[in-house]
């Protein structure tokens, strides 16, 4: 599809139409999601323990719609999805709401920071599966292993970021706020809200990502319930169709939410600062998003 | 706070008084940073005490008494297999994530072809990989080696794609202009001023790499940190566990500040004229 319009002469309108729709950013978008397929029913092809897209496609469908996995194995897709949900968000509320908390506090005063930064750095340092083994040791198995596993894989995302939006508010502000007696309330909510809050949405983004890696974790090492428990259960069972499937269902998850609704988020929550900034953010999602 | 004190100070007296602030806030704030230490340590303590347990959370001299039990053992062993593993890893994410990014930064077509695939491989949860590298390689030196590339590749090849695009396009024309040919415009201008990209997209990777590195060897190795970390869970050994964690805690940022922050001033010291400007 590249070779034609470059050897002819003059490429007749439908052709270059077609060449014009292939070569824009969605066409190329497009092509690639073709080109991976393809690629990998190639590799199921050559090796033929890896499962294909078809074999995939069906177990999901199995899976979601709750059908037969053969003797008396069901789909059940969403009571394991369901659990993990409640338990990602239960540990990202803890764990964000900590970590804000933390992050203002070190943000805005240096004997905070002197006192708890070197914390927050061996924090964020700490492997994920480390706390889901920890966790693990400490509750047992049980539902607080992957929340607190997803807590304390937040928490110093959050922190570090929203310390270092506090940092940079700038002096003169918060001077001259003192000097006009703006009060405590009022400064908060017009001068340090909007100064740190695109970098609260970095460390959502951040501890969205590392949360969800987090809870798989858990959920895998330790789980009884939930997507990575189901995850482990099919690997286990050597059937790596369930397996593939399942992992596609958390990555789709993550992506979809990274780049759909938190950077839609992030461009509506900046509208006031520059209209064309939201624009572009968009545009530049819907790109990497499809 | 202690900040905004000394910077109006400074503005409005005399060079003696400014150093002496600033001598005695320095002091003051190591005076903070020590005792934010002993704070955790006491934490840390307290908490051993009312948990009670040594297989919940072990005391500190507990703790200590394993490390040093560590250190005298095979720490460097098992220490130096993860690096090896870490090192080739990023070492195949260099190679892979270069040329991509080139490609990435030089066609709008291909930028866009590969821009999907290769930020959705940025934001895939490491057990993916961890597991996938399992799979591959079985208990192996190679399943380690696979996961850091893969993980750290797409860091590497965003960040080279923007540095081609960020070349200045103007050196390349008067290098030209000049008679240089390809080979010397590509050595002398593109390269030195896409390797430092090649370095951020390390440098951005260098802890979650590790991480998915220690993952990868707690799934499929007989050797490295991963590993003994754990073999130790499943010992139950709990102060074992944290000895080695925090190990591999204090390795990782003595690398991230010692190592890497060196390499980075080394690499980009061709710019300081542009700092100093």
């Amino acid at each position: 599809m590249t070779a034609a319009p470059i050897s002819l002469g003059g490429p007749a309108p439908r052709q270059g139409r077609l060449h014009q729709v292939l070569t824009s950013p969605q066409g190329a978008q497009v092509t690639a999601i073709f080109v991976f397929v393809a690629l990998w029913q190639l590799v199921t092809l050559v090796a033929p323990r890896v499962p294909g897209p078809v074999d995939v496609t069906q177990f999901l469908y199995t899976e979601i719609t709750g059908g037969s996995h053969g003797g008396i194995v069901t789909g059940q897709f969403f009571e394991h999805f369901a659990i993990t949900l409640q338990r990602f968000s239960l540990g990202l509320l803890i764990g964000f709401t900590a970590g804000l908390l933390v992050g203002v506090v070190i943000g805005l005063s240096g004997l905070a920071r002197a006192l708890l930064n070197d914390t927050v750095l061996v924090l964020l340092t700490m492997p994920a599966f480390v706390w889901a083994f920890l966790t693990t040791m400490w509750f047992g198995i049980s539902w607080r292993a992957p929340v607190l596993t997803v807590a304390f894989t937040a928490f110093p995302f959050v922190a570090i970021n929203v310390a270092q939006g506090a940092r940079a508010i700038t002096p003169e502000l918060k001077n001259m706020s003192t000097a006009f007696e703006v009060g405590r309330t009022k400064r908060f909510r017009h001068l340090i809200v909007p100064a740190i809050t695109g970098y609260i949405f970095a460390g959502l983004r951040f501890a969205i990502i590392v949360g969800w890696n987090g809870i798989l974790l858990s959920e895998w090492f330790s789980g009884q319930a939930g997507v990575g428990f189901r995850t482990r259960y099919w690997f286990d069972a050597n059937r790596y169709r369930g397996f593939v499937g399942w992992v596609i269902v958390f990555i789709v998850f993550i992506v979809v939410l990274d780049r759909l609704v938190l950077n839609r988020l992030q461009a509506r929550a900046f509208r006031w600062r520059d209209p064309l900034q939201g624009e572009i953010d968009l545009s530049h999602q819907e790109q990497a998003g499809a | 706070m202690t900040n905004t004190v000394a910077e109006s100070v400074s503005e409005g007296t005399g060079q003696a008084l400014v150093l002496r602030t600033a001598a005695g806030s320095r002091r003051r704030r190591y005076l903070a940073v020590g005792l934010g230490w002993l704070a955790f340590l006491a934490l840390w303590w307290a908490l051993s005490a009312v948990l009670g347990s040594e297989a919940r959370l072990p005391s500190p001299p507990r703790v200590y008494r394993e490390i040093v039990t560590i250190l005298q053992g095979d720490f460097w062993t098992q220490f130096w297999a993860s690096i090896i593993r870490v090192i080739a890893g990023f070492a195949a994410a260099v190679l892979i994530g270069t040329p991509l990014g080139f490609v990435m930064g030089r066609s709008k077509y291909w930028g866009n072809f590969l821009q999907a695939p290769v930020v959705v491989a940025g934001s895939i949860p490491g057990l993916t990989y961890a597991v996938m590298a399992f799979v591959v390689f079985g208990i192996s030196f190679w399943g380690p080696v696979l996961a850091v590339g893969l993980i750290a590749m797409p860091y590497v090849a965003i960040n080279v794609a923007e540095g081609v695009r960020g070349v200045d396009r103007g050196l390349i024309d008067m290098s030209t202009a000049y008679g240089r040919n390809q080979s010397q415009v590509f050595r002398h201008v593109v390269v030195p001023s896409v390797l430092p990209f090649v370095f951020a997209g390390v440098r951005l990777s260098f802890s979650l790499a590790w991480k998915v590195g220690t993952l990868t060897e707690v799934f499929g190795s007989s050797k490295g940190i991963g590993f003994q970390i754990r073999r130790n869970y499943q010992l139950f050994n709990m102060p074992a566990v944290i000895a080695w964690v925090l190990l591999f805690i204090v390795f990782m940022l003595l690398l991230e500040r010692l190592v890497l922050v060196r390499i980075e001033r080394r690499l980009f010291s061709w710019r300081q004229w542009e700092r100093d400007q």
